[in-house]
């Protein structure tokens, strides 16, 4: 397929038409699973995409983040014969795009990285990142519950993506981030940036930054929460969560996981599947002959705020939340971790 | 490819009963080189696999230097323990491992050893012992205070006596009550209660390695603090859920700690003063 030829092919950066995104979606489509934010029952979730109409990219965040791509919520790990052992592990080498991924989506997942390697690597984990090229789309609309420019994480995103597309209103502007992002590029025959892209994208960026109405102050942030563990505003959040684990279930850096025995009909095989767990669920620090290590809510909502804005800089090197807003919009009883933060800091 | 999560298989090759709900299952790799390459510390665990019906930690109960199979010693409370309980000789089970810190046998090198436990958390210690007796002029003197339910649930009764025998070597025993009919010859009251009556060793040079539940090791711990013993010489072995062992599902965290990867052995100076109360 030939576009109208351009002087100069793009290495890092080119702008794309309306006609030049549909082609690279659907170039994307003839090499790769594509997957990206759809209409789903009036929502708007990740899922396959062929061609540029299955993609909704005006949207704000997916019902569930991309971590679903890394591990499913009932994941195999392996499937079984009870006498036999282990007999199949799943394929993990099919080649995929996450498109339109927003900056939020993207950290996490550069913060899940640093969960699933380390010390213990997770190597289906790692096989299937490998294997999954990330196409980034830059905010231009924050939602109500939007708060990722209080941790860096959005509205721009700065790194983790192959490509990154900025909608400019008239044009995108599409960028190289890797080795593999450059590649396309320069298959694609693109048409090189202009220099006013680039302005164009600045702009965009500091709209969207000023419409992002809510913050957390990071300063010293977990000495500060660490220091208030006693504070009247856990009492009061213990009254008000429901202990449903939704905002755990929507979040794109909570990752804990229960593992489970599936059988079949036969009881003879099986498959050892990976279940998302909460946190916030009561059975979560169950053990045997009824032992539990945070049998009341207010224990369970502090681990998962606890956790996020706190212990996973000690455990990782950064804060554990991105500011997508996930959780507010999930909550029934809307609990907002800003108004909590705020609260706590007296601001 | 490996899996991280993926089970090795292992041949029971004894099952000996401990108590009425306790056995000690002796096992080996199917893979005789995978025993042959495989070691642990002690106080480590491993996550151990009934296909079907799931996955669980269980410490190891046998010295280090047997290198032809492993111990672990094992009550029926839960699901896969209970399944376990219907294993013959000759079945197999899947292990993961060895996961965990172990106690600090290297800080411990010449040192007097004050080791306490309760119930099943003998099984981790036993090993501890094992390593004493076998390595006697590697350790100062060794003190074991050790309290169960009854009687019959003491685990390891049949090694007191060769436990006794290691020169330079006391053992205390408690129970929390002993059933008409029954002989003992020893305390009846909490392990704590040993601490206070009977316990000879002195914070001088020596390091406190202990596991039992919780609420045994908070008072115990109490008592010692009490005795002059200081937070950075007493070391516990902590229990949580834990559905991986390898720092991923998550359950067994206590602060920023993950109790299978950090753990499962804890100076108490390090976990005293963390925002969740632990002991």
């Amino acid at each position: 397929m030939a576009l109208a030829e351009p002087l100069v092919y793009a290495a890092r950066a080119a702008t794309l038409g309306g006609k030049d995104l549909a082609f690279l979606v659907s170039q994307l489509a003839g090499k790769y699973q594509v997957f990206g934010p759809t209409r789903k029952d009036g929502e708007i979730a990740l899922g396959p995409v062929q061609s540029l109409e299955d993609l909704e990219l005006d949207y704000v965040t997916t019902l569930l983040p991309p971590k679903k791509y890394f591990y499913a919520p009932f994941d195999t790990i392996f499937s079984f014969h009870r006498e036999g052992g282990v007999i199949h592990e799943e394929n993990l080498e099919e080649r995929r795009v996450l498109f339109g991924l927003h900056p939020c989506d993207v950290n996490a997942l550069l913060l899940l990285d640093r969960v699933f390697t380390g010390q213990y690597e997770d190597d289906r984990y790692k096989r299937k990142r490998e294997n999954t090229l990330i196409v980034g789309l830059n905010c231009n609309k924050p939602g109500e519950n939007c708060f990722c420019s209080s941790f860096g994480t959005g509205p721009d995103l700065r790194r983790g993506y192959d490509l990154l597309l900025t909608n400019l209103g008239d044009r995108y502007l599409l960028e190289a981030g890797s080795g593999a992002g450059e590649e396309l590029l320069h298959e694609l025959r693109l048409k090189k940036a202009e220099p006013q892209a680039f302005l164009a994208k600045e702009n965009v960026t500091r709209l969207a930054k000023g419409a992002i109405k809510k913050k957390i102050n990071t300063d010293n942030l977990p000495k500060i929460l660490n220091q208030n563990f006693g504070h009247g505003k856990w009492a009061e959040l213990k009254e008000e969560c429901l202990a449903c684990g939704a905002c755990t279930i929507v979040c794109p850096t909570c990752y804990c996981f229960n593992v489970f025995d599936k059988l079949d009909l036969t009881l003879k095989h099986g498959e050892r599947q990976i279940v998302w767990d909460s946190c916030v669920l009561l059975e979560f620090g169950e053990v045997a002959m009824g032992g539990n290590f945070r049998r009341t809510r207010a224990a369970r909502i502090k681990q998962r705020i606890y956790h996020k804005l706190s212990y996973f800089e000690t455990q990782y090197g950064a804060l554990g939340c991105v500011g997508c807003g996930r959780c507010v919009t999930a909550c029934i009883k809307k609990i907002d971790p800003t108004a909590i933060v705020n609260a706590i800091r007296g601001e | 490819m490996r899996s991280l999560f993926k089970p090795e298989t292992a041949v029971i090759k004894g099952i000996k009963a401990q108590t009425p709900d306790t056995a000690t299952y002796t096992l080996a790799f199917a893979d005789a080189k995978k025993q042959s390459d495989y070691s642990f510390r002690p106080g480590q665990f491993n996550m151990l696999t009934i296909l079907g019906i799931g996955e669980a930690p269980i410490s190891i109960s046998s010295p280090v230097d047997e290198r032809l199979t492993f111990d672990h010693t094992i009550r029926r409370v839960g699901n896969l323990t209970k399944a376990m309980s219907s294993l013959q000789e000759g079945d197999t089970v899947g292990i993961r491992g060895p996961y965990g810190n172990g106690w600090p046998v290297e800080e411990m090198r010449g040192k007097n050893i004050l080791l306490i436990a309760g119930g099943i958390g003998l099984a981790p210690l036993r090993p501890v012992i094992q390593q004493v007796a076998r390595h006697r002029r590697d350790f100062g003197s060794l003190e074991i205070l050790y309290g169960a339910r009854t009687p019959a649930d003491g685990m390891f009764s049949d090694e007191y006596a060769g436990w006794r025998g290691v020169s330079d070597t006391k053992l205390w025993l408690t129970v929390d009550q002993v059933p008409d009919g029954n002989r003992w010859d020893h305390d009846v009251g909490l392990v704590t209660d040993l601490v206070e009556d009977r316990m000879e060793s002195k914070p001088q040079n020596t390091v406190v390695v202990m596991c039992g539940p919780e609420i045994m090791m908070k008072f115990v711990v109490k008592a010692l603090l009490a005795r002059g013993f200081k937070p950075g010489q007493i070391y516990v072995s902590l229990e949580r859920r834990m559905e991986c062992g390898v720092a991923k599902c998550g359950h067994c965290q206590m602060g920023p700690i993950y109790v299978c990867k950090d753990g499962p052995v804890f100076n108490y100076a390090e976990i005293k003063d963390l925002p969740e109360e632990v002991l």
